[in-house]
C-alpha cells in the first residue's frame, strides 16, 4: 500500500512524498512507515503509539476517525495523512 | 421572510435619515449573500477615489443567510468598505453574536454612510433605529463601551464598537464585538472617521427559513458529522493555539521581521504551554466548538493580564516579529489590542518593522521615546501597542502602518516593510508556502491569509489536488481555486475552520435557508465565488490597482529564507512575473490584471465593462 506523506513530514522523510508500507490495519501501516522513517514518528505518534491529536488518517479519501489505527486496510488502498486545520 | 430577508437598513449619519430598502431577487440569486452583497452594493454605491476616511465612504455590516439559525458555526459577519490602510477593497470578518443579531433585527445588512457631527452610536431594535449621542463613550475602551451599552439597553444587547484605536484613526484599527474583532484593513478607523462609536442591537430571536423542516434535518446531520470529525474535536480542545508548532516545523512561522522561518525556542509558544494558562473558553453564536480560549497571566511583569486569546495569528504577532518567546507578553499585548481596538496582525508586524529600523539605525532612541527596540525586548513591544492605539510619540508614526512609515522614513526603509498592497502580512511565511504567498500578492484586499488560504500547503489537504508548497507558477490554479473557494465560504460567512467539518452540507443548508435551488447545480457556487472575486478586482482596478501592485515585499523577492533547521532553507519567490502571467490567464484577465470584457460578461457583470475601459484609459494617460 502507498502512504501520501504530507508537507509537514517531508523534511523527516528525506523529501519523499510517498512511501510503500505493509500491514492489515492503519496502525500496522504507520508503524511500518515510522520504521522506514524513524524521524517522522514524533509528528505522527505519541510515546504510547497513539495517533497525535492533530494528525488525521484517511483511507481512500475517507477519514478513519474515530477508529483510526484499528481501521482495516487491504492491498491497493491509498492512505493519506492530513493535519487538521488549526490556524487561520 | 427566509434565510435571506431581502432587506437592508441604510443609516445616513450626516442628515440622520434612516430607511429600509429592498434587495432585488436577482441580486440574491447572483450573489447569495454575505460578502457577495457587500461587494455588490459597495461597487455600485461608492464613487471611485472616495476618501476612505471621508464623509462619502460607506460601510456595510453584513451577516450571511445562515446567521442566527440553529446551524453550527455559520453566524459570522463582516464589514465591507474602502480601506484607509490600502485604498483597496476591505472585507474584515468577525465572530461572536453580532451577525445573528443583525438578522434578528430584520436585515441582511446595515449600510452606514455620511459622518456625524459629534460622537454617536446607532441603536437598533426590531421596530426602530435611532442615532444616539455617544460623547460620554468617546475615549473609552471596548470593554467599558460594551458594558455601558449593555447597562443602558439590557443584557440582550449585542454591540460592535471601536476603541481609542478607531477614534484616533489608527490605519489598522479594529471593530470589536464581545471579544471578537473585525480587525483587518482598518475598518475601525472608517467607523472612527464617521464619529460612530458603536452599533447596538436589541432583538429577539426570530427567523424564518425557506424550508424549516428540511433545515432542521440538515442541522441534525451537521451536528452528527461535526462531532465525528477529528478536526472539530481538536479545534474544540485547542482552538488555534496548536498551530505555532505546526508552522514552526514547516519553517513558515515568520521570525525577526520575516527573516527566519521559525523562532529558535518556539517550543515555549506551543499549544500545551497556552493550555497551562487557560482559565476558560467562549464561542460564537450557535457553535459547540467554543474555540476562543481565555488565558490569564498570574506572575511576572504582566500578572493580571487576561486575554480571550491569543489565537494563532496573535500568538505570532507578538512573538515572531520581534523574536519574543515570553508567552505572557503575547497574552498582555493581545488583551491590549482587543481593549484598545487595533488589529493584532498589523500591530505586531509594524512593531517588528520598527525593531528592524532600529537595528539598521533608521530609528534611534530619540525617535522611540527612549524605548530600546532590541529583538526579544517584549516590554518595549507592549509599550508600543499602547502608544500606537493612542497615537502617542512614536506610536503616531507607527499607527500609519508599514507602507506609510517606510515612505515617511525613506533611506531604503521600504526594503523591510512587510506588506502587500499596504496590508501587513500575517503569520505564514510566503517563501515556504508559495500559493499562500502568491495569494497575498494577488488578493484584492492585500496581504491576507484569509482571502485565499492554502490548506494544501499548511496541512497537506489534498483538495482539489496535491500541492508542492515550493512550486511557483505551477500552482496558479490553486491560488485561483483557494480565492474563489474562500468567497464561496463567505457568502454564507461560515467559519473557515468549520467548513471542513461538514463540507457536503454547506450547499444544502444554503438551499434550505434561501430557497435558491440553483445552488444545487454543479459549479453554481464556485461561479458565485468567481463573480465576487472579479467584482472585487474591478473595484480595485477602478481605484488604480493593477499588475504593478500585485507584488510582494522586496524581502520575499530578493532575500533567501533562513529556516533555522526547518525545511525550505534558501527559498525565495523567484517567478512573480511568470506566476502573474499564468494567474491572469486562468482568471481571464488582461496581462495588466484587469478583468476582460469577455470574462465580465460571462459572469453577468456587463455593467462593469465600461468602468474597466475607463480605468485603462485613465492609466494610459
Amino acid at each position: 500500500m502507498q502512504i501520501d506523506i504530507p508537507p509537514l513530514l517531508r523534511h523527516l522523510t528525506d523529501g519523499a512524498t510517498t512511501a510503500t508500507v505493509k500491514g492489515s490495519t492503519v496502525g500496522e501501516c504507520l508503524n511500518d512507515f515510522v520504521k522506514q522513517y524513524p524521524k517522522a514518528r514524533r509528528l505522527l505518534l505519541d510515546k504510547e503509539g497513539k495517533l497525535l491529536r492533530y494528525a488525521e488518517v484517511y483511507v481512500n479519501k475517507e477519514t478513519t476517525y474515530p477508529k483510526e489505527l484499528a481501521t482495516p486496510v487491504k492491498d491497493g488502498d491509498e492512505i493519506s495523512i492530513v493535519y487538521v486545520i488549526s490556524g487561520g | 421572510m427566509k434565510g435571506i430577508i431581502r432587506k437592508f437598513l441604510r443609516v445616513n449619519l450626516s442628515d440622520g435619515k434612516i430607511g429600509e430598502e429592498a434587495i432585488p431577487e436577482q441580486v440574491e440569486v447572483d450573489f447569495v449573500g454575505g460578502r457577495g452583497f457587500g461587494i455588490h452594493y459597495l461597487y455600485r454605491e461608492l464613487a471611485p477615489k472616495t476618501d476612505p476616511l471621508g464623509e462619502h465612504n460607506k460601510m456595510i455590516f453584513v451577516a450571511g443567510p445562515l446567521a442566527g439559525t440553529t446551524a453550527q458555526a455559520v453566524s459570522r459577519w463582516m464589514v465591507c468598505t474602502r480601506s484607509p490602510l490600502t485604498g483597496a477593497f476591505a472585507r474584515s470578518v468577525a465572530g461572536a453574536d453580532f451577525g445573528a443579531w443583525i438578522k434578528f433585527a430584520g436585515y441582511d445588512f446595515i449600510l452606514v454612510e455620511g459622518k456625524a457631527e459629534r460622537p454617536v452610536y446607532i441603536h437598533l431594535t426590531r421596530d426602530a433605529c435611532q442615532i444616539q449621542p455617544a460623547d460620554e463613550l468617546w475615549g473609552k475602551d471596548t470593554v467599558v463601551t460594551q458594558e455601558w451599552l449593555s447597562q443602558r439597553h439590557g443584557l440582550n444587547t449585542r454591540v460592535a464598537c471601536i476603541g481609542p484605536g478607531g477614534e484616533n484613526l489608527v490605519k489598522y484599527a479594529a471593530i470589536v464585538t464581545n471579544r471578537r474583532t473585525a480587525s483587518r484593513c482598518g475598518v475601525g478607523a472608517v467607523m472612527g472617521s464617521k464619529n460612530l462609536k458603536a452599533i447596538a442591537i436589541n432583538a429577539e430571536r426570530n427567523l424564518q427559513l425557506h424550508d424549516p423542516e428540511g433545515y432542521k434535518q440538515l442541522v441534525k446531520q451537521q451536528i452528527q458529522t461535526m462531532m465525528a470529525s477529528k478536526g472539530f474535536q481538536h479545534h474544540r480542545e485547542m482552538g488555534t493555539t496548536g498551530n505555532p508548532e505546526n508552522t514552526s516545523e514547516l519553517g513558515i512561522f515568520p521570525a525577526r521581521n520575516f527573516r527566519y522561518g521559525r523562532l529558535d525556542d518556539y517550543e515555549k509558544l506551543v499549544g500545551e504551554e497556552y493550555l497551562k494558562r487557560r482559565i476558560g473558553e467562549f464561542g460564537c453564536y450557535s457553535c459547540a466548538a467554543r474555540c476562543g480560549k481565555v488565558h490569564r497571566v498570574t506572575k511576572g511583569p504582566y500578572a493580571g493580564a487576561q486575554s480571550s486569546g491569543p489565537e494563532y495569528e496573535s500568538i505570532w504577532a507578538f512573538s515572531g516579529p520581534i523574536e519574543n518567546s515570553y508567552l505572557e507578553a503575547t497574552i498582555a499585548a493581545d488583551q491590549l489590542c482587543d481593549d484598545l481596538g487595533i488589529d493584532t496582525i498589523s500591530t505586531g508586524n509594524t512593531i517588528g518593522f520598527a525593531y528592524e529600523l532600529y537595528e539598521k539605525g533608521l530609528l534611534t532612541k530619540k525617535d522611540t521615546d527612549g524605548l530600546e527596540l532590541k529583538y526579544g525586548n517584549h516590554k518595549a513591544m507592549v509599550a508600543l501597542v499602547k502608544k500606537i492605539a493612542r497615537r502617542e510619540g512614536i506610536g503616531d508614526l507607527l499607527a500609519e502602518g508599514t507602507m506609510r512609515v517606510a515612505a515617511r522614513i525613506g533611506k531604503g526603509a521600504e526594503a523591510f516593510a512587510i506588506n502587500a498592497k499596504g496590508l501587513e502580512l500575517p503569520a505564514y511565511e510566503p517563501r515556504g508556502a508559495k500559493s499562500l504567498g502568491y495569494n497575498y500578492a494577488t488578493s484584492n484586499i492585500g496581504g491576507s491569509h484569509g482571502y485565499g488560504y492554502a490548506p494544501q500547503e499548511v496541512f497537506g489537504a489534498p483538495f482539489p489536488r496535491k500541492v508542492d508548497r515550493f512550486a511557483e507558477e505551477e500552482n496558479a490554479d490553486i491560488v485561483v481555486f483557494n480565492q474563489n473557494n474562500g468567497a464561496v465560504g463567505e457568502v454564507g460567512i461560515v467559519c473557515v475552520f468549520a467548513r471542513a467539518w461538514f463540507p457536503h452540507l454547506y450547499n444544502n443548508l444554503l438551499i434550505a435557508a434561501t430557497g435558491i435551488d440553483k445552488i444545487a447545480e454543479h459549479g453554481y457556487l464556485p461561479r458565485v465565488g468567481e463573480r465576487i472575486v472579479n467584482l472585487e478586482r474591478a473595484f480595485i482596478v477602478r481605484e488604480g490597482f493593477g499588475r504593478k501592485q500585485d507584488t510582494l515585499p522586496q524581502r520575499m523577492l530578493n532575500e533567501p529564507l533562513h529556516t533555522r533547521g526547518a525545511p525550505g532553507e534558501g527559498q525565495m519567490m523567484r517567478n512573480l512575473d511568470e506566476f502573474l502571467d499564468r494567474y491572469y490567464e486562468i482568471r481571464g484577465w488582461t496581462p495588466q490584471g484587469t478583468p476582460s470584457p469577455e470574462k465580465l460578461k460571462e459572469l453577468g457583470l456587463s455593467y462593469v465593462v465600461k468602468d474597466m475601459a475607463q480605468s485603462q484609459k485613465a492609466k494610459a494617460i
